[in-house]
């Protein structure tokens, strides 16, 4: 994909990007190989210091991928660890890409926003002085002004319309992020679903099974899947309700 | 009816955000807006400068909004400013949290401007009580 951007040659941002995963993936083989080489298999920890703990991890991490060689998932999870930082620097990329088109959007419609705000002031000031001369309270000098105006101002309109439509497409183009974005997100899904999977393994064989504590329970962000769940609003209307049960 | 000349701090972390609600504010009629992009920064220009009307997000690095909606009620010059939340964070907890700090009204991203029209209308009603 950086390629194909590339070739456009409108964004020095991105080739900076791309030089700097470049430089990661170079530098990647030796930091997917754990660093703990003997492996005398480790018992389950009881009562846990940092230190024995960290231990532990790393006997269990040197277990885990001896145990996912000979099963084949190291060719997977080596792709796994090459992707992270490769994931990180994308995300960036996101963040930025939807951050220009939403200024850019929100640019057009300031500069749109006079120009339709005008035609409308002058359409509605000619409307009312042609419903006073059908009510028969225009002389001639005023009606032969009138038709002046109205000629003028039909001679302007396709000026602003036009205006008003480079501002339109500005809108529609600023959307092109879409397509990046949406590239980039795919990637990452997979790589997510492949983590994902190793992991729950990992957790599965390995984890005595406590649960943590959430560290912010009021700071989540979004819902992002609200299904299924009733400890969050998913309307407007579901606040409104759940704040006047409270008296307020 | 509000006095359209009122004050407004919006606050945000995004400049994007930040810059939709003043748009919209100004489709009200509201075109006296100031910004702040974090609790820190707002506090600090609701101390020094007069303002009428607060619009804050929830989630912000230094001073969180619910932070912010505390130290305003706790303060005897300006505890008595509306202040609105509108915000992404949708759990009950936090409604609730917001509704017991004090905050005159709670909004979920994302919202449309006749929500924002309708609350904002709602407070200058309990305003004007």
């Amino acid at each position: 994909m950086p390629d194909h951007i590339l070739e456009s040659g409108d964004s020095p941002e991105l080739e900076a990007l791309f030089d700097s995963i470049a430089t990661q993936q170079a530098v990647e083989p030796e930091a997917a190989q754990p660093a703990d080489s003997n492996s005398a298999a480790p018992s389950l920890p009881e009562d846990v210091s940092p230190a024995v703990m960290y231990e532990q991890i790393g006997q269990l991490t040197r277990r885990l991928h001896d145990m996912l060689r000979d099963m084949g998932y190291d060719k997977s999870l080596e792709k796994v660890a090459e992707a992270i930082p490769d994931a990180k620097d994308r995300l960036g990329y996101i963040a930025t890409l939807t951050e220009n088109a939403a200024e850019r959007v929100l640019n057009a419609t300031d500069l749109a926003k006079p120009l339709q705000d005008a035609m409308e002031a002058s359409a509605k000031g000619l409307g009312d002085r042609w419903n006073q001369l059908y009510a028969n309270q225009l002389s001639v000098e005023e009606f032969k002004k009138l038709a002046d105006d109205t000629r003028q101002y039909l001679a302007n309109v396709p000026q602003q319309t036009q205006a008003t439509n480079t501002q339109l497409l500005e809108i529609v183009m600023a959307q092109d992020f879409q397509d990046l974005t949406g590239q980039v997100i795919k990637k990452m899904m997979g790589m997510v679903k492949l983590l994902e999977t190793e992991l729950v393994t990992f957790l599965i064989e390995f984890s005595p099974g406590t649960k943590k504590a959430e560290i912010d329970p009021l700071l989540n962000g979004p819902v992002v899947n609200p299904e299924g769940r009733g400890d969050v609003v998913t309307s407007q209307q579901q606040v409104d309700d759940l704040l006047e049960s409270l008296g307020f | 009816m509000a006095d359209k000349n009122m004050r407004f701090l919006v606050v945000d972390d995004f400049s994007t955000m930040r810059r939709i609600v003043r748009n919209l504010l100004k489709e009200l009629g509201f075109t006296n807006v100031d910004e702040a992009e974090d609790g820190q920064v707002a506090l600090h220009k609701l101390k020094t400068q007069h303002f009428d009307f607060i619009v804050s997000d929830w989630n912000m690095p230094n001073m969180t909004g619910i932070e912010l909606l505390r130290a305003v009620r706790a303060d005897q010059q300006i505890k008595h400013l509306p202040f609105m939340m509108i915000t992404a964070e949708a759990k009950r907890e936090n409604i609730i949290e917001a509704a017991m700090a004090g905050a005159s009204g709670y909004i979920v991203k994302p919202f449309t401007a006749a929500t924002l029209e309708e609350k904002l209308n709602k407070i200058f009603q309990t305003l004007n009580k």
